[in-house]
């Protein structure tokens, strides 16, 4: 029996289950704007998780490099759910560096 | 220094787990009528997904089964949720699918319109701008 996987789904579910919540909260703050920085962050996750000796460790910081590249493509759905009213709108966004820049490139969403 | 996989596989299995259960839940909640069925394919996909991981000695193989399963086994349970989010209006009921249309007729917030299918304006909606943009669908 190797419990490596399950344990592993286990722990990866709440790392997805822990996007739902920055996704929220983040794009209240922050703006749905950011996305190229957290993709980019992602992908860094992702190739840092290449050079970690460590099972686990190297498990974890790839699973959770891909829940942000995810959560960077979820980003402006919910930035209409919070104008819609679904969720709580913050209109003190602190928006990132060249956001004008970011604003003429389309959000990705998948 | 030696290249982990583990990590790699975990980052493919997860995003590719959650961009496939994120789309076809969507999808097949849209088209079938007796939701149990997807629902219970989807359950056994993960339990089976979950045994293999059990059985395989390779730690990348048994992330990736791990991780499948697991998101498998949240999209048979996610096929309701998403029916929920029709009766909400959330998303949009289909009038070809017979579960959707008894839904549209009975929940006054089900509707065929995607609020989701614009962009973001920077500011939020008055009720009375919410309920022009579901007239002007209708």
């Amino acid at each position: 029996m190797n419990w490596f996987g399950l344990s592993f789904g286990i722990v990866t579910l709440f790392i997805i289950g822990l996007g739902f919540i920055w996704v929220i909260r983040g794009e209240r703050y922050f703006g749905y704007l950011w996305w190229p920085y957290v993709m980019g962050a992602g992908a860094l996750c992702v190739i840092g998780s290449l050079f970690i000796s460590n099972n686990w460790g190297s498990g974890l910081l790839g699973a959770f490099g891909a829940s942000l590249l995810w959560g960077s493509t979820e980003l402006k759905e919910q930035a209409i759910r919070a104008e819609l009213g679904w969720y709580p709108f913050w209109d003190r966004k602190i928006l990132p560096p060249f956001a004008d820049i970011i604003k003429k490139w389309k959000a990705p969403n998948l | 220094m030696e290249i982990n996989w583990i990590g790699l596989a975990s980052a493919a299995a997860t995003f590719l787990g959650v961009w496939i259960g994120h789309v076809s839940v969507r999808k097949i909640e849209r088209e079938v009528e007796r939701l149990w069925m997807p629902s219970a394919l989807a359950f056994f996909l993960g339990i089976g997904l979950e045994l293999a991981s059990f059985r395989t000695s390779s730690l990348v193989l048994s992330a990736i089964c791990g991780i499948l399963g697991v998101t498998f086994l949240w999209d048979a349970l996610e096929l309701y949720r998403q029916q929920n989010r029709i009766k909400e209006g959330h998303a949009p009921a289909n009038p070809n699918n017979l579960r959707h249309a008894k839904i549209l007729a009975t929940y006054p917030t089900a509707t065929m319109f995607d609020w989701l299918a614009s962009n973001p304006r920077g500011f939020p909606y008055s009720s009375d701008e919410l309920n022009a943009k579901k007239e002007r669908s209708a």
